[in-house]
């Protein structure tokens, strides 16, 4: 059994992880991590979503649930999605740069330019999604 | 322990390959995950009228039927779960009680990592094979 104090380094006042303490970069690594788990529990969602396809033979099934997948909340997670994939992947180019060795000493310039290049991707993306379901008629 | 030398301890217990891998796998995920966002989202869009349905069961059906498209559906999610599962190991080696089993974790990873392989190459088949 896990004792609360072995938390400590995590959830205390005197932990990195404490909103005050926390640092650009530490923003950066927490956000990654965060972003990181919520893609591996989506990926594991979007294989039971395919998984209707074997549920029945001419798949009717797949197809009613793309319908429902078209609704304005979907759409909204669908674009949630987007924010969260170009932040984790830009974050990680910023940390395989640092892996190679580049611009370690600049890694809080570095964190800004490449998450100025992901609010351009966002807005792409957003536009992306707003003509694929708007301009060809949705559904 | 300060969080700096926490991490420097996580990357000690994930390992050096498991740091390659996780980079490595990154820079190919972007590149499949792009190819898969377009072609499933945006290729045939010129060709729907407004009203019809985006994505169907038939779309995809003809999409797989070519060796190049299964080819990067089954290997970006060989990837995606390699990296996935990766950060995962590493998010869960900064808590002590799974670095302190750590072949316990990496047993269940690889059980996981495979058993969802499994399941996502057979979910394909009826759009394969339809």
């Amino acid at each position: 059994m896990m004792k609360a104090s072995s938390f400590k380094w995590l959830f205390g006042r005197n932990s990195e992880f404490w909103p005050t303490n926390m640092k650009t970069g530490m923003w950066a690594w927490v956000g990654h991590r965060i972003t990181g788990l919520f893609l591996v529990f989506y990926i594991f969602m979007h294989l039971a979503f395919i998984t209707t396809a074997s549920l029945s033979e001419d798949g009717g099934d797949f197809n009613a649930l793309m319908k429902t997948t078209s609704s304005p909340l979907f759409i909204a997670m669908d674009f949630l999605l987007v924010v969260v994939v170009i932040y984790h992947a830009m974050n990680g180019f910023r940390v395989v740069l640092f892996d190679m060795g580049i611009g370690i000493k600049r890694q809080k310039l570095i964190f800004w330019v490449c998450m100025a290049i992901a609010a351009i991707l966002i807005v792409a993306g957003l536009w992306a999604i707003w003509n694929f379901i708007f301009t060809s008629g949705g559904g | 322990m300060s969080m700096a030398e926490q991490r420097i301890a996580t990357t000690k217990v994930a390992g050096t390959w498991a740091r390659c891998f996780k980079s490595l796998s990154e820079v190919l995920l972007v590149t499949v995950l792009a190819f898969h966002i377009y072609a499933d989202h945006f290729m045939d869009l010129d060709d729907k009228s407004p009203g019809d349905q985006l994505i169907s069961f038939e779309d995809v059906s003809i999409r797989l039927d070519q060796l190049l498209y299964i080819s990067v559906d089954y290997g970006m999610l060989s990837m995606v779960l390699l990296h996935g599962l990766n950060g995962l190991r590493t998010v869960m080696f900064d808590f002590d009680m799974f670095a302190k089993r750590k072949k316990m974790v990496d047993i269940g990873l690889w059980v996981l990592g495979i058993a969802t392989l499994v399941w996502g190459i057979i979910i394909l088949l009826p759009f394969i094979e339809g």
